[in-house]
């Protein structure tokens, strides 16, 4: 119990660290804005209690908002990733349930189902944070711009960090 | 009441979300209404000091191109400077008999912290209130305009960029003379508009925009940019003009918040005026 603690307590600083003073830094174009501290969110251990789950998202993305100066918008799309994340769970749930000492990364629980429950909740977060931003209907279509745009980028960020982070389970001969 | 207790168990998760939903919107919209608001902002004592780490560490990749700013800058004030203009005519000799009084003082800041990909950018410098920086002061970059401080903690201060929505710096085309105010519509970095320019007179293209100079907060005559196109508004009688802005807010490490001595005079006089 206490070693997961400390591994996610270490991720949570690692993801906070590169979301706040790199990523807030790097201009793509387009309106893209990469982010990757989501990854946290959906690395927390699965038998974790919704209420929970909405607190630590809250507070985490309180956190990054305070050092981005986006006052409340990184809070409160988090919070909307950690509703989400149990209903999505449920839906791309494996035959035999979720192995309570396996952590939902793209090693343990394969490529085709991180895709799915990943792709699904980063678009739901980018969607409200793009929203929320403009906060206007005249500009739906740059929003959706923005959202596509930028979730596949974090996307591919995001697999870039549990190739370089995260240990991978050795092939069974 | 037990009815009442299922209905919370039902939907404890809901009601649960829009308890901290409601939080984090109302802290958003808070913001969005009262702009001036000064909680939870990166002017705080512990931010501060990691962005300053941070600009200390990063502040070498745009050096380069910094100094050659500079270095451009001097060149054009000393080439203004009498002492090294030729004497064209012997015969007169000219008394410079006009008394200046100084009123806009410029103290230099560094930027610690920028943004360029948000809807509303902010910049954190490092100088705050014990330098003397108060809100609603100017700030100007080597090459431009850069925005006015928006709020103001001990040794740090919070700068409202040329790259927000609402910030209504006033403007003019340098040539005509027309005025209006500058707005930015969250798209591209490199580009502003100004808006209020009638139609009934041709804007030239690349024609230099600068500061009005009427609120007090700039001198007149501060660059702003260069007039990139010029479009009509439907139903009305105004030009859309795209400004290129003179200063890249993506590359600029180092600015001056000005002070201007006469602004406390001219708020008053103006009160006065609008009152009955």
């Amino acid at each position: 119990m206490n070693t997961t603690i400390v591994t996610h307590s270490i991720r949570a600083i690692l993801l906070f660290i590169i979301q706040v003073f790199i990523l807030n830094y790097l201009e793509v174009g387009y309106g893209i804005q990469m982010m990757i501290y989501p990854l946290f969110l959906l690395l927390l251990p699965v038998e974790l209690n919704v209420f929970y789950l909405m607190l630590i998202a809250f507070g985490f993305g309180a956190f990054i908002d305070i050092f981005s100066d986006t006052f409340g918008m990184h809070a409160s799309s988090a919070l909307m990733f950690a509703y989400f994340r149990p209903i999505i769970f449920k839906l791309f749930a494996p035959r035999d349930g979720y192995d309570i000492l396996m952590e939902t990364n793209m090693f343990q629980m394969g490529f085709g189902w991180f895709f799915r429950t990943f792709g699904i909740l980063i678009l739901i977060h980018h969607l409200w944070f793009f929203l929320l931003m403009i906060f206007r209907v005249s500009e739906i279509l740059f929003i959706l711009q923005m959202t596509g745009l930028s979730a596949v980028l974090s996307f591919i960020l995001c697999i870039l960090y549990q190739q370089l982070f995260l240990r991978k389970p050795k092939k069974e001969a | 009441m037990r009815n009442f207790l299922a209905f919370l168990r039902q939907f404890r998760v809901i009601l649960f979300l829009a308890l901290l939903q409601s939080v984090a919107l109302i802290w958003y919209f808070t913001f969005l209404q009262y702009p001036r608001s000064q909680y939870l902002t990166s002017a705080n004592a512990v931010s501060g000091t990691l962005f300053t780490w941070q600009s200390e560490i990063t502040e070498f990749i745009h050096l380069k191109q910094n100094n050659d700013w500079l270095q451009r800058k001097v060149a054009r004030l000393e080439a203004s400077q009498v002492d090294n203009l030729l004497k064209v005519d012997r015969e007169h000799v000219t008394i410079n008999d006009t008394l200046y009084k100084v009123q806009y003082v410029y103290t230099p800041a560094k930027i610690i912290r920028s943004t360029h990909t948000m809807r509303n950018n902010y910049f954190t410098i490092d100088i705050g209130s014990d330098q003397g920086v108060e809100i609603g002061m100017g700030v100007m970059g080597i090459n431009g305009v850069v925005g006015t401080i928006h709020s103001v903690s001990p040794s740090l201060a919070r700068v409202k960029t040329c790259l927000t929505e609402n910030i209504n710096i006033a403007a003019m085309i340098e040539e005509s003379g027309e005025h209006g105010f500058l707005k930015w519509n969250g798209r591209n970095a490199r580009k502003g508009s100004l808006t209020g320019i009638s139609n009934d007179r041709k804007v030239k293209k690349w024609s230099n925009v600068i500061t009005r100079g009427s609120a007090g907060t700039f001198p007149r005559g501060l660059p702003i940019g260069k007039v990139m196109k010029t479009a009509p508004i439907e139903g009305k009688p105004l030009w859309d003009v795209t400004v290129l802005f003179s200063e890249d807010y993506r590359r600029i490490q180092r600015v001056f918040v000005i002070k201007n001595v006469l602004r406390d005079e001219q708020r008053k006089l103006e009160g006065n005026l609008n009152a009955p």
